[in-house]
């Protein structure tokens, strides 16, 4: 499988399907299209304004008196503030963890010859092809029995520890475009090793590194399935274990669970509108090379 | 020789903290699932060695055999619901404009929520009272085919896939906007001056020269419906009857919900054997086509 991080740029307006560009029922088919996509959003966004008499009677017009106070309940009622801060710490611990250990471990195997090398790179491509999934049990009682269940550590280092082959797999066909001259010249100045990584090489690999954070802030942020089965006590919940128990609880306070969504999806989407060529370049690289 | 001494001690320190970690959190849980799904073991007390015995009753057990199907209903609904309407997708999308940016963003947008906040929404939707469908349904005068979507057995699993391929459309659509950029210009202008017509390009010479992005979205959709767990966990845990429970869903109720952790890491060994076989067959079937 071939990697490609490079943005589709239009080489010839003639490399195009429909040559003369869409017409009307084009553009307004794909709008529907495009407002199908979107609809479930909105929904989310109106129903978390409106009172449950209003979700109830008139489930898909506009809030008959936009009001905040879902907003406030979840945030209050349903921990959501605490929740919002679990997932914060949990996603930059393992972004940070991610970058460091990944794109180090990437400079020493695109640039080193040694004895493993090859048994490595072969472990890590191994390691991206296992399903998450088949590890949950093992994983559990693993962390069951060294005490690291139901800590921040119990998703910080599985996140990291999955994220890592793409991490460095990513770092190594990035570091190849680098020229080795750029290294020898500071190890000549009298830089170390540890020198030239951290004053030369890091700061170099500043593209990589927004690629990378990219797919580990979406992985980990998102993430539902370690979450549930490592996380117990409620103080530790993060934002998407959260909304899954909320559901349970409240079940019938939609509007109440509507607002919680609405919460845990605004950070995103923010990110999204920001960020949104490099995001989906970045998951695009990301989803072919996994 | 310091100089290479002290490379030595570089390469061992800054590779050994991501190495340790990799092999303790991904290779070494592959071992332990292969060793305790040969125990009967509640989670505490004592273990009991039953040899084959849990894979035994995994193949005989018919709800295995359903949570399977189901994972494959995934793959067959993802292979005809996403690639097809992703490459459509991008084959009018594919120039920059304003307005095509605009559709590009909302498609992919579904991409980056959480898998979570998608199966609550879709789950609404589905709601048998209130939920879109069933709305949209009565307004048209189709009132007869309003059921309860998630808990009708006939229907639910294909309900299912509808919230899954909607989230994932965006992500293949990029990715055969990229390959279908890099077809190079003169190959295109070629067709078009030995007069093809569009469809006819389309199949004899776009098909072909984006061939290897459509074997690699096909592993992609392959892997990505083994993988799916979140939305059938947050919209019907498995249910009702166990009838949408997939390959993880029955590891996890049978480790987490009945306290079999010998017999659900016989299950997760067996989810490893199942994806190991696809990628296998998989390897060798575009190797071939490389050749």
């Amino acid at each position: 499988m071939e990697l490609r991080t490079s943005r589709p740029t239009v080489k010839s307006p003639s490399n195009h399907f429909l040559g003369k560009g869409l017409n009307g029922l084009g553009k307004l088919l794909l709008l529907a299209y495009a407002a199908f996509t979107l609809y479930p959003l909105y929904w989310l966004f109106i129903s978390a304004f409106k009172t449950n008499e209003d979700f109830f009677n008139h489930p898909y017009s506009l809030p008959l008196v936009w009001m905040k106070e879902n907003i406030v309940r979840a945030w209050n009622l349903g921990h959501m503030g605490r929740a919002m801060m679990n997932s914060t710490l949990v996603t930059v611990s393992s972004v940070i963890l991610t970058l460091v250990l990944g794109i180090l471990a990437g400079y020493v195997l695109s640039r080193f010859q040694f004895r493993f090398k090859k048994v490595v790179v072969v472990l890590f491509l191994t390691g991206m092809l296992i399903p998450i999934h088949s590890t949950l049990v093992p994983l559990f009682l693993m962390m069951k029995k060294i005490g690291l269940l139901d800590t921040y550590g119990a998703l910080i280092l599985p996140y990291t520890a999955f994220e890592l082959p793409i991490a460095i797999f990513l770092a190594i066909g990035y570091l190849a475009s680098i020229p080795r001259e750029i290294e020898e010249a500071a190890m000549i100045d009298g830089n170390g090793w540890w020198g030239v990584f951290g004053r030369i090489i890091f700061p170099l690999c500043t593209p990589i590194v927004a690629t990378i954070s990219i797919l580990a802030f979406l992985r980990f942020w998102n993430d539902f399935s370690f979450a549930l089965v490592f996380i117990n006590s409620s103080a530790l919940k993060t934002l998407p274990l959260s909304l899954a128990l909320f559901s349970d609880g409240f079940g019938t306070d939609y509007s109440l669970t509507m607002g919680a969504m609405a919460i845990a999806v605004i950070p995103t989407i923010i990110i999204y509108l920001i960020l949104q060529e490099q995001i989906m370049q970045g998951m695009v690289a990301g989803s072919i090379k996994g | 020789m310091p100089t290479a001494l002290r490379s030595k001690s570089f390469i061992a320190l800054a590779l050994l903290p991501a190495l340790l970690l990799f092999i303790v959190f991904v290779i070494v849980p592959v071992f332990w699932s292969a060793y305790y799904g040969l125990f009967e073991w509640k989670g505490f007390g004592a273990t009991k060695f039953v040899g084959l015995g849990n894979y035994r009753e995994i193949l005989q057990d018919h709800i295995f055999w359903r949570a399977l199907r189901n994972n494959l209903i995934l793959v067959a609904s993802a292979i005809v619901g996403q690639i097809p309407i992703a490459l459509l997708l991008a084959l009018v999308l594919l120039k920059n404009t304003f307005f095509t940016r605009i559709i590009r963003s909302a498609v992919f947008m579904p991409m980056v929520l959480s898998t979570v906040v998608v199966g609550l929404i879709w789950g609404y939707i589905y709601h048998p009272q209130f939920g879109l469908v069933n709305t949209v349904l009565e307004a048209v005068g189709l009132g007869s085919w309003t059921r309860p979507w998630l808990s009708d057995i006939h229907v639910n699993m294909l309900a299912i896939t509808i919230p899954i391929n909607w989230s994932n459309i965006g992500p293949y659509m990029v990715i055969f906007i990229a390959a279908l950029q890099n077809i190079s210009p003169e190959i295109d202008d070629a067709a078009k001056m030995d007069g093809a017509h569009k469809w006819k390009k389309l199949l004899h010479v776009t098909l072909p020269m984006i061939w290897s992005t459509v074997v690699v979205t096909l592993v992609l959709c392959i892997s990505g419906s083994l993988k799916a767990f979140d939305h059938v966990m947050v919209m019907t845990h498995g249910g009702p009857a166990q009838s949408t429970e997939l390959l993880a869903t029955y590891m996890y109720n049978n480790t987490f919900r009945v306290y079999r952790y010998g017999y659900g890491s016989a299950v997760s060994t067996i989810i490893m054997i199942i994806s190991a076989l696809l990628i296998g067959i998989n390897y060798i079937l575009t190797r071939k086509k490389a050749d």
